[in-house]
Order: C-alpha cells, then sequence, then structure tokens
C-alpha cells in the first residue's frame, strides 16, 4: 500500500498543475483551478493520514533503477518512517489550509488561477523532497521548491521590489545549493551511490567503511551539504533572501516561508544526522544558535507586522538547527511540525489583517488594483536602501513600510477582528513557550533539555553556551511575539480611518485560521510524545569527547557548574542526584535534572519576556523610544539588520558590479578592439585580394564555359528543322544504318 | 502457303506504310501508313506464332487482336490531333507544322 499511496500523494498536486499547464498551452484557463488544487491537495492529505498505519519500525527504501551511467545505477525512491509520515501530514495538511485561506485572500487577483497552480507545484515539489530516499531525488525536489518560491515571491511582479526580491531569494538560495551539490559528490565519489538508505546506501556504507581517519573528511561533507540547508532556511549568513520574500502573497508567506520549504533545510539536516560528526554538528548547533539570537534581535525593532514573522521565522529555524546540531533529532523534528502549525497561523493571521486594511483600501481608491496600489509603496527592505543616521524612531522608514502591513497603524483590533486575534493570540501563546497547554511550549522545552542534556553528559563547554543561546533566544521571542499582539489588536486605534475601515475576514479565512489554532495545542501532536514512534537514527561516527571542557573529574562537577551558571539552588541539584545518567537518547528522557532546569528556566524566561512586552508595549509604563535613544548604538544595529544587506550591498555586490564593470571594459576596449581589428583587416585586404580572385579567376572561368556552350548551342540548332518527316526519316536511316553494321559485324 | 509467303506479305505492307508515313503531306495519310505499319506487325505475331509454335499455344493471334484494338485507340487519339492541330494553324500538313523548329 505504501507506493501506492505515496504516488496518489505525489500525483494529485501535480495533476493539478499540469492540467493548469495543459490548459495555458491552449492559451486557455482550466475553469476553477482553485477547486481543482484544492481538492487534489486534500486528496493528497487523506492519503497521508492513510499511511501512518503503514509505518514499519526499520523501514526499507522502495526504489527503481532510474539512469545508469557506466558502472553506477542511480536509483529513485520513497523512505517512508514517521518523520517522514509526519512531515507528510505536516506539508499536505498546512498546504491545504492554505489554499483554502487564499481563496479569500487571493480573490479577485488578476491572476488567481495561475496561484493556485504554483501552489500545486510547490506542494508536488515539497512532497518528492520529503519522500525521496536518495540525495538526488532530495535535490530535485530541493531546487523545484526553490522555484516555485522564487515564481511565487515574484507573483506580483509588477512591483519592483516583489521582482528584486524573488531574484534575491533565488540567488542567495543558490549560494547553499552549490555547497549542498559538493558535499554530495563528495559522498558521491566515496560511496559511488546517492542512496541514503538499504544495504548499499550511503549510511551503511559509511557506518560500516569509515574510520576515524576518515572524519575530517566527513565532517567537510557533512559542513558542505548543511550549506544548502543554511540556504534554504535562511541561516545565518545567508538569511537576508527571507525577510524580502515577504513581498510575496501573505499565504505564500505562510506556506513557504513559514511552515514548509524553509523548513525542508532542517529535514535534510535531521536527514543527514547519521552522518554527522562531533565537528559538523557543533557547525551546525552554532549557526542555528548565532542565527536564533541575531534575527531574534533583529524582529524586535521591526514594524512591519510581516517581517517581524519573517525574522521570528529565521530565528525559529535557528533552534531546529540548533536542536539537531547538538543531538536532539527528536525534538528538532518536534519543534519543526508545532512551528510549522503556529507560524502559518501567524502568517495567515498577518495576512488576516492586512487583507481588512486592503478592502478599506480597495474602497478608498474605488476599484484600484489591489497590487497596483501595493506599488506605491513597497521596496522596504530592497537592497540599497539608506536609511538616515537618526532613524531609531523610525519614522523615516515608516514611509517605506506598506500602511496595511504597518503595526503602527494597527491597534485596538480586537475588537474589529475577534476570530483573527484569538487565532493570532493562540499562535503568539505558543510560540512564546506558555508552557503546558500550548504545544510550542513542549517542543522548545524538549530542545531545551536536550542541549541541556547534551552540555551535561559531555561536560562541553559549547553546549552550555549554545543552551544560554537557546534560553535568550526563547526570552526575545516572548517578548518580541507579545510586542506585535500588543501593537496589533491591544490599544487605541493609532489610525482611526483605517480601523474605521477594519472588518472581519471572510469565512474561507477564518476556518483555516480556527484549525491551525486547533494544532496548535499539544493534544493533536501526540504522536511525539509517543517514545517509540519517532526514534533517532544512531549516529556512529559521533562521539562524545575525549577530553572534558570544564570539570575532568566527573559528571557531576559539570552538572553542578550548569547548575550554579543558571543559578538553580543546590537543593534542586541535590533533589535530581542520579538522575542525569540517562543516555541521551535524544529527548526521550523522563523528568532528568536537565528536563526540570531546562523547564524552569524555559518558563521564567518566557514569563519575563512576556512581561517586559507588557510593561512596554501595553502599560507603557516603560517608554520603547526612551530606552532605544539610551541604547542609540545596538538599536541601531538592530535596526539595520546587523548591516548584513549592507555588507553584501555594500562588498559582494559593489564587488561584482565592479568586477562587471571591469570586465565590460576589457570587453569594449580588448576584445572588441581584436575583433574589430580583425575585421578590418579581413575587410580592407584579405577580402580585396579575394575579391579580385573571384572576379578575374573564377568568374572568367564560368563566363567562359557559358561562351561555348552558347556557341555550340547556336550552330547545333539548326538540326532541329521541325519537321516530323524529317526527324522519322533520320531514325529509320538511323536503324538501318545499325542494321547494316550489325550484319557487317 | 509457308511463312515466308507471311513475311514478304508483311515486309511489303511495312515498306508500304514507312513510304507513306516518310512522304505524304496530309496527316490523314500518314496515320493511314501508321496503320500500315501496325498491321504489318499484327501479321508478323499471327504468322510466326502459326508457324513457330505449337498449335495449341495461340498467344502470338491474341497480340494481333490487342495489336488491332491499339491500333483503333490510336487512330481516335491521333484523329483528335490533328483537329486539335488544324485548329491552331488551320492545316493539317505536317511541314507546315514546325513550331518546335530550333
Amino acid at each position: 500500500m505504501i507506493v501506492p499511496l505515496i504516488s496518489i500523494i505525489l500525483l494529485c498536486p501535480l495533476a493539478a498543475f499540469a492540467v493548469f499547464g495543459l490548459f495555458s498551452l491552449a492559451n486557455r484557463r482550466f475553469p476553477r483551478q482553485d477547486y481543482l488544487s484544492t481538492v487534489a491537495m486534500l486528496a493528497a492529505l487523506v492519503c497521508s493520514f492513510l499511511l501512518l498505519r503503514e509505518v514499519v519500525p526499520t523501514p526499507e527504501p522502495h526504489t527503481v533503477n532510474w539512469i545508469s551511467l557506466g558502472g553506477v545505477t542511480f536509483s529513485m525512491g520513497f523512505y517512508l518512517d514517521s518523520v517522514t509520515v509526519i512531515m507528510l501530514i505536516v506539508v499536505t495538511l498546512v498546504s491545504s489550509l492554505v489554499h483554502i485561506f487564499s481563496m479569500g485572500y487571493m480573490h479577485g487577483d488578476p491572476r488567481y488561477p495561475r496561484f493556485f497552480a504554483y501552489l500545486s507545484l510547490f506542494s508536488f515539489s515539497m512532497l518528492f523532497l520529503v519522500v525521496s530516499d536518495n540525495l538526488l531525488g532530495i535535490y530535485i525536489g530541493w531546487e523545484l521548491v526553490g522555484l516555485c518560491s522564487y515564481l511565487l515571491i515574484g507573483f506580483w511582479f509588477e512591483k519592483d521590489s516583489a521582482a528584486n526580491a524573488c531574484k534575491k531569494a533565488f540567488l542567495t538560495t543558490r549560494v547553499g545549493d552549490v555547497g549542498m551539490f559538493i558535499g554530495m559528490m563528495m559522498l558521491f565519489t566515496k560511496f559511488q551511490t546517492l542512496s541514503l538508505y538499504g544495504e548499499g546506501g550511503i549510511f551503511a556504507q559509511a557506518a560500516a567503511q569509515l574510520s576515524t581517519a576518515d572524519m575530517v573528511w566527513l565532517s567537510i561533507a557533512g559542513v558542505l551539504i548543511f550549506c544548502g540547508a543554511i540556504g534554504k532556511s535562511a541561516q545565518m549568513p545567508l538569511h537576508t533572501w527571507l525577510p524580502d520574500a515577504m513581498e510575496g502573497p501573505t499565504p505564500v508567506s505562510a506556506l513557504i516561508h513559514a511552515a514548509t520549504m524553509v523548513a525542508a533545510g532542517v529535514y535534510l539536516t535531521a536527514r543527514m544526522f547519521p552522518i554527522l560528526t562531533e565537528t559538523s554538528s557543533l557547525v551546525i548547533a552554532y549557526v542555528g544558535g548565532i542565527t536564533a539570537i541575531i534575527a531574534a534581535t533583529i524582529a524586535i525593532v521591526r514594524f512591519d507586522i510581516k517581517r517581524v514573522l519573517a525574522y521570528s521565522t529565521i530565528s525559529q529555524l535557528g533552534y531546529m538547527m540548533l536542536a539537531i546540531g547538538a543531538g536532539s533529532y527528536v525534538a528538532g523534528l518536534f519543534h519543526l511540525t508545532t512551528h510549522a502549525f503556529f507560524k502559518a497561523l501567524l502568517f495567515l493571521g498577518s495576512g488576516s489583517v492586512i487583507h481588512a486594511f486592503h478592502a478599506m483600501h480597495a474602497h478608498a481608491h474605488d476599484d484600484e488594483h489591489e497590487h497596483a496600489h501595493e506599488h506605491e509603496h513597497g521596496d522596504h527592505d530592497a537592497p540599497g536602501h539608506e536609511h538616515g543616521e537618526d532613524s531609531d524612531s523610525g519614522h523615516i522608514l515608516g514611509s517605506e513600510i506598506p500602511p496595511d502591513q504597518d503595526m503602527r497603524n494597527m491597534g485596538g483590533l480586537r475588537r474589529k477582528m475577534p476570530i483573527t486575534f484569538v487565532t493570532m493570540l493562540i499562535a503568539t501563546l505558543s510560540i512564546s513557550g506558555v508552557p503546558f497547554i500550548f504545544s510550542g511550549f513542549w517542543s522548545k522545552d524538549k530542545i531545551l533539555a536536550g542541549v541541556l542534556e547534551r552540555a551535561m553528559e559531555w561536560n562541553s563547554v559549547h553546549h552550555y553556551l549554545l543552551f544560554v543561546m537557546t534560553l535568550l533566544a526563547a526570552g526575545i521571542t516572548a517578548f518580541y511575539m507579545f510586542r506585535l499582539i500588543f501593537m496589533t489588536f491591544f490599544g487605541e486605534p493609532r489610525n482611526q480611518e483605517m480601523h474605521e475601515m477594519a472588518h472581519e475576514s471572510p469565512l474561507s479565512m477564518t476556518v483555516p485560521l480556527i484549525v491551525l489554532a486547533i494544532l496548535s495545542f499539544p493534544v493533536v501532536n501526540t504522536l511525539w510524545f509517543n517514545k517509540d514512534y519517532v526514534k533517532p537514527p544512531p549516529q556512529p561516527h559521533l562521539h562524545a569527547p575525549q577530553h572534558a571542557y570544564l570539570a575532568p573529574d566527573s559528571k557531576t562537577g559539570g552538572q553542578s557548574v550548569a547548575l550554579s551558571l543558571f543559578g538553580v539552588s543546590e537543593a534542586v541539584a541535590a533533589e535530581e542526584e542520579g538522575g542525569h545518567d540517562t543516555h541521551a537518547d535524544d529527548g526521550h528522557h523522563g523528568h532528568g535534572p536537565a528536563h526540570t532546569i531546562a523547564m524552569v528556566l524555559s518558563i521564567i524566561v518566557a514569563g519575563s519576556g512576556i512581561f517586559l512586552s507588557w510593561l512596554f508595549y501595553h502599560r507603557r509604563t516603560l517608554s520603547a523610544e526612551s530606552v532605544a535613544t539610551t541604547f542609540r548604538p545596538i538599536y541601531n544595529l538592530f535596526w539595520h539588520k546587523y548591516y548584513f544587506d549592507e555588507f553584501y550591498d555594500g562588498v559582494l555586490v559593489a564587488l561584482t558590479v565592479w568586477k562587471s564593470r571591469l570586465f565590460a571594459q576589457f570587453d569594449g576596449s580588448v576584445v572588441d578592439g581584436i575583433v574589430n581589428g580583425v575585421g578590418t583587416v579581413t575587410r580592407d585586404i584579405l577580402a580585396a585580394f579575394v575579391g579580385i580572385f573571384d572576379n578575374r579567376v573564377v568568374d572568367g572561368l564560368v563566363n567562359r564555359v557559358a561562351q561555348v556552350t552558347w556557341a555550340i548551342g547556336g550552330k547545333v540548332r539548326r538540326i532541329q528543322t521541325g519537321a516530323i518527316q524529317t526527324y522519322l526519316f533520320v531514325v529509320l536511316a538511323g536503324i538501318v544504318l545499325l542494321i547494316l553494321i550489325f550484319r557487317a559485324l | 502457303m509457308t511463312l515466308q509467303h507471311y513475311l514478304v506479305i508483311s515486309a511489303i505492307l511495312f515498306t508500304f506504310g514507312i513510304f507513306a508515313v516518310l512522304t505524304r503531306r496530309n496527316a490523314i495519310s500518314i496515320l493511314m501508313g501508321i496503320e500500315l505499319i501496325l498491321n504489318s506487325c499484327n501479321l508478323n505475331f499471327a504468322a510466326f506464332s502459326r508457324f513457330m509454335t505449337p498449335p495449341e499455344d495461340i498467344s502470338g493471334q491474341i497480340i494481333a487482336i490487342f495489336g488491332i484494338v491499339l491500333a483503333a485507340a490510336e487512330a481516335a487519339v491521333f484523329l483528335a490531333i490533328i483537329l486539335a492541330i488544324y485548329r491552331e494553324f488551320g492545316s493539317i500538313r505536317p511541314d507546315e507544322v514546325d513550331t518546335l523548329k530550333g
């Protein structure tokens, strides 16, 4: 049943796209592309749920040979384990809801059917990536989702900012993909296959053949493959494309740039889990950790509601990377799924808010097109924008944010849009890690506990540092998410005119919000709490470090260091003594000391983040402006997004442009000079000689032949008398002559 | 009557035919010459068939009959061509129709 079910899952969205393509060839439109795509997605969703029962503890890949080149055969196939099936459900579920949401959100767009066709193509690509059992298939899906991302970010390509953003996204991720391809080729040259699973797969071969001498090589390959994930999952330093990708329609941001495609990087890293070494794990964890913090701090100062969510996404993806790098396989993927739901919900909610304001604009500007009006604004984060020195109050940039996405125009919306408010609040509580009743708390807690446990077990200063990063990012996350909620839904409306016009969104938009809100509770994520359902694969190349970093004598020493580091009382330590010897089987520990500490600390940081946010943005006992003025350099750093864009713009882009100019000049003077010189020599000297030769010799010969023929013809024509009887006589005479000759012979 | 008799008569017919075709100044007379030639051929076929092959083999005679049919069809085409030529040139004298003269 596995293969037919997976085939249906893949073919449904592909067929929906193919219908669009075939109709386009005939210059027509399928009448209800939106229904077609949505139904295809729902069918895939049903099949994904049916697959839940097909998962076996030790799955085998289902493959067919695809291409044989010399002695090497590339196979294509499916691999279905518990992670695959969960990813399938997440992708199809979020995709279906986004389809439904888009029917409301994109209504009236001139390219409405095309939007759904692209969504279908994207869903197919993403599902293909998820079920592939080999790196080649993953790579194909990988590039396809990149293409769809490009098409959908640039969906409103009339806007310059959208056109620039899609190019930026495509090129930036390409940088990572090159690294990924090199990593794949490294594995290929070593193992002569790109299949991951099964007898001759990379994992089996790596476990069997590689010695400790190969670890450096394997680390490099792992990090290179992770480069692809850096690009796709918008990790530092290739994260700059994701905020700009918000130029796309909001449902796209929810589906591609929050829930699925950007999570593909995490999924790939998780798939590579068995060949990660200490070094590559650490690189992954650090990249994730640094990304989580940097993106979270940038999110604090954004005013564009979608960009806050974009940076939040980057930050959360960093979290997942960190989890996988720190060995918390299950926790990382758990957070991937919970994040997919609540972040999709946040994006759709923001879309609902934007839609409410959009409608106002459409009304105010009569029948002007939705995005035609956006065209006037846009260009907020487009590269090359110089922000003024004193932009800390944000007013200079204010004009660049579309007014319907600017949180400073919102406020008090909770009465106007109750459903959007409640659902977004649930998602915010979930992402902030409000304890016990929200899924985000459990997944985040699992990550924190996993990292801390690894730190205690290995006595590794790196992992303690990573743990601090996670905590810090968690606190900041809670802060900026509640900042968003307070600015948008609480307080007094700041723009009275806009507020008057705002309204709750239609049913097609609120229903997906409600469904996603339900999914933000842990009740529906029970699979992850089942210890036997998702098991981390073994990591044969990962060994605990030989020397302990902090306390070389015992683990207890390390633990006490940890406890004093985080200011937890000795009593807790004593109470949990002896619990730390549980092997780090990836978050499947019960309530070890690490777990308790992590839980307590995460509640504390989340609570303080929310409290601060409340003080700043609701009670207004603290003024954000005054704090910004006090810590102006830091504020500027956050405001300018750590100058990443400026750096890329000022160094990489400028360097490329300068190089191009140089080459252009070289082309213009040297290359063109040579070409023109050769041209002149040829025309004026060679061609003259050849011309004379042609005119005299060749033409002369031809003319002479013609003259001779003409002269002979003039003589011979006399034979042709036109009298039939003469001809006959000649014929008869000829025959008589022939007879006489043959007789004589 | 031996084969020689037939062949001699056939040869005489053929010669008359050729003479008519080469010398007559009237297209109709040329046609008559051609008919003579054809009939001399038919006569040869019949004669050879009679004298040179077993009595049950009559293929030569049959070819002669086909030849007669052919001659009739050919005469029709020839007359049609003559009519067309007459319309074009106002004459049916072959020496006056010399458009193909080089």
